[in-house]
């Protein structure tokens, strides 16, 4: 058994979600996190507050997206 | 606090929840692991988005976070976006869990592991190590729940009885009913808790402020207090690499009960339906916070952090919404503790007592179930009223140790050349490190003592992997079939997306 195989998108839209979900890790860790760190308030709300929800809806957006890729996918096979 | 309405309240609600619990079973025979284990597999979106949700939200979002925000300011969130990143995890990895629990009848995250590898040994040693994790969670969230009702008793219920009433009131529709009463349970719960955290939030920003405007509370909070809104925050302990590791290292804590919820589905698309809509629970964390932030001008002198809610509304809110935040914050300690206490009972029954017994599976079935009892009896409720000290400690380094399981889980899903003796030699480095920075030196250089484990913990898998043999290929196969449904990719070649019978076993 070959140690070079490994699980990886074999899709363009499969790369594309792959390439959204470490886009949305990446927006909540360092070094983003880094430029909204600033004490200032955005709709009444402290900036860290409001990228942290920010984040956490994009991830329901992708994978909003996400299941409408994966059900195109599979029509094809019903 | 004088009047009853809180305590009555709280157990009205308690009351609520067993028969809820008890009524889930339905009529079903609960000596199966599938029923009593997983629910048969059988439940739907709209259940398990608030099983997965209210099993997320503890009494830490209740107590604890505020707290935080009360003693530190901003730095709470991250526990907000690396929940918001679990989601992400439960869409990509919880449908391929569920379609290896249904065709090859996993009911644990120990038995894929055993299954995976081949090995027995190291499924039950998954199993003995989560559970250190599993248990100190369970104990922490008795704590809570035995101080809730010790607090809307006004002292009237020792802790010492309210350890044993709450776990009494779990054990017994926990036993009748299984996954089916976590599930029901936890859908009541959650919406409870949105609803109280919600209104417990509004009402004290009004209370505070006079209407509804959170600018003026945050302006004041900028003026007097500016370093609360920033990293590192009010006590100057969470750095960049302290917030990003630690979110990192709770990402990957594949932690037993999830794996069983995914397990409960009842298919891989109901898991990503609820996964989807999984962050938008997580608003439920916003109101409590600012609670928090309210305290530090309202409550300047508080002994505890973590009682800055509580304290806040018996001073500052009715009475009946005293009592909803007491079985609000109920909801959220028991809904959390019943997973962990179910699933530990279930792993030592089906990943450890099975194997070395021998048993049948009807035999380990039913030990399943009554596993719970002594589980609480000689340990959660002893534990639980001595309130060890070094508990958060253990809690931590079981949470470190979750972590350090990474690799079972990358030869499960991505990598199919993993060994058993990879796993095995990854996660005991793993863990030494993380035991030593979480004890002996406490996260070097700001950085989370998991991630640390992970930076040996993932060469030392790789190369004792590469060094030893891996699993049947047969097994492999019968695997990567459902985690790599189009093909393997070859590293480094130019074949991709071949078919998975010639790219797995190495036939290309």
């Amino acid at each position: 058994m070959s140690s070079r195989l490994v699980v990886l998108p074999t899709s363009r839209a499969g790369w594309g979600l792959l390439i959204a979900f470490v886009a949305l890790v990446a927006g909540g860790i360092w070094p983003v996190i880094g430029w909204v760190n600033r004490a200032v308030l955005v709709l009444g709300l402290p900036l860290l507050v409001v990228w942290s929800y920010v984040i956490i809806f994009a991830c329901f957006a992708v994978m909003l997206v996400a299941n409408r890729v994966l059900e195109r996918q599979e029509k094809p096979h019903d | 606090m004088t009047s009853p309405w809180p305590l009555l309240i709280t157990l009205a609600y308690v009351a609520i929840a067993m028969v809820i619990g008890l009524r889930a079973r339905g009529g079903r025979r609960m000596n199966s692991l599938e029923e009593w284990g997983v629910a048969g597999r059988s439940m739907g979106p709209v259940t398990l988005y608030l099983l997965i949700a209210a099993g997320s939200v503890s009494a830490y979002t209740f107590m604890g976070a505020p707290g935080w925000a009360y003693a530190k300011g901003v730095p709470v969130f991250y526990v907000a976006v690396y929940l918001a990143y679990l989601a992400l995890v439960a869409w990509y990895f919880g449908p391929k869990v569920w379609q290896f629990g249904e065709r090859f009848g996993h009911v644990t995250q120990a038995s894929a592991i055993a299954d995976r590898y081949q090995s027995p040994l190291l499924g039950a040693l998954a199993a003995l190590v989560m559970s250190i994790g599993s248990i100190a969670y369970a104990v922490l969230q008795t704590i809570g729940s035995a101080y809730i009702l010790n607090v809307m008793s006004g002292g009237a219920i020792p802790v010492w009885l309210a350890v044993p009433l709450v776990l009494a009131c779990i054990a017994v529709y926990l036993f009748v009913s299984g996954q089916r009463a976590i599930g029901r349970t936890n859908a009541f719960q959650g919406v409870l808790m949105l609803a109280v955290a919600w209104a417990v939030g509004l009402w004290a920003l009004h209370s505070a402020t006079g209407g509804l405007d959170v600018g003026a509370l945050f302006s004041r909070l900028l003026a007097e207090h500016g370093d609360f809104l920033t990293l590192p925050g009010g006590g100057g302990d969470m750095s960049f690499s302290f917030w990003t590791t630690s979110i990192i290292v709770s990402m990957f804590s594949f932690m037993p009960p999830v794996w069983t919820q995914w397990m409960s589905a009842s298919s891989a698309r109901t898991i990503r339906r609820s996964a989807t809509w999984l962050p938008t629970y997580y608003v439920v964390i916003l109101p409590m916070v600012v609670v928090g932030f309210i305290g530090i001008f309202a409550l300047p002198d508080l002994a505890r952090s973590d009682t800055v809610v509580l304290e806040y509304a018996m001073q500052f809110l009715p009475v009946w919404l005293v009592g909803l935040l007491g079985a609000g914050t109920l909801a959220a300690s028991m809904s959390s503790s019943e997973p962990f206490i179910h699933s530990v009972a279930l792993s030592w029954s089906k990943d450890v007592a099975q194997p070395l017994l021998g048993l049948s599976e009807a035999f380990t079935g039913k030990l399943a179930r009554w596993m719970i009892l002594p589980l609480m009896a000689l340990v959660i409720a002893p534990l639980a009223i001595a309130e060890p000290g070094s508990l958060v400690m253990i809690l931590l380094v079981g949470l470190g140790f979750a972590t350090q399981v990474l690799p079972a889980f990358i030869g499960m899903f991505l990598w199919p050349r993993a060994s058993k003796w990879g796993v095995m030699a990854g996660i005991v480095s793993g863990f030494l490190v993380t035991v030593a920075f979480t004890t002996l030196w406490k996260h070097p250089l700001g950085i989370h003592a998991g991630f640390w484990g992970l930076m040996l913990n993932l060469p030392v898998f790789v190369a004792v992997s590469l060094a030893t043999r891996p699993a049947p290929a047969e097994v492999v196969e019968r695997f990567f079939r459902i985690a790599a449904p189009n093909g393997l990719t070859r590293l480094g070649g130019a074949e991709k997306g071949r078919a998975v019978e010639a790219s797995v076993l190495g036939r290309e």
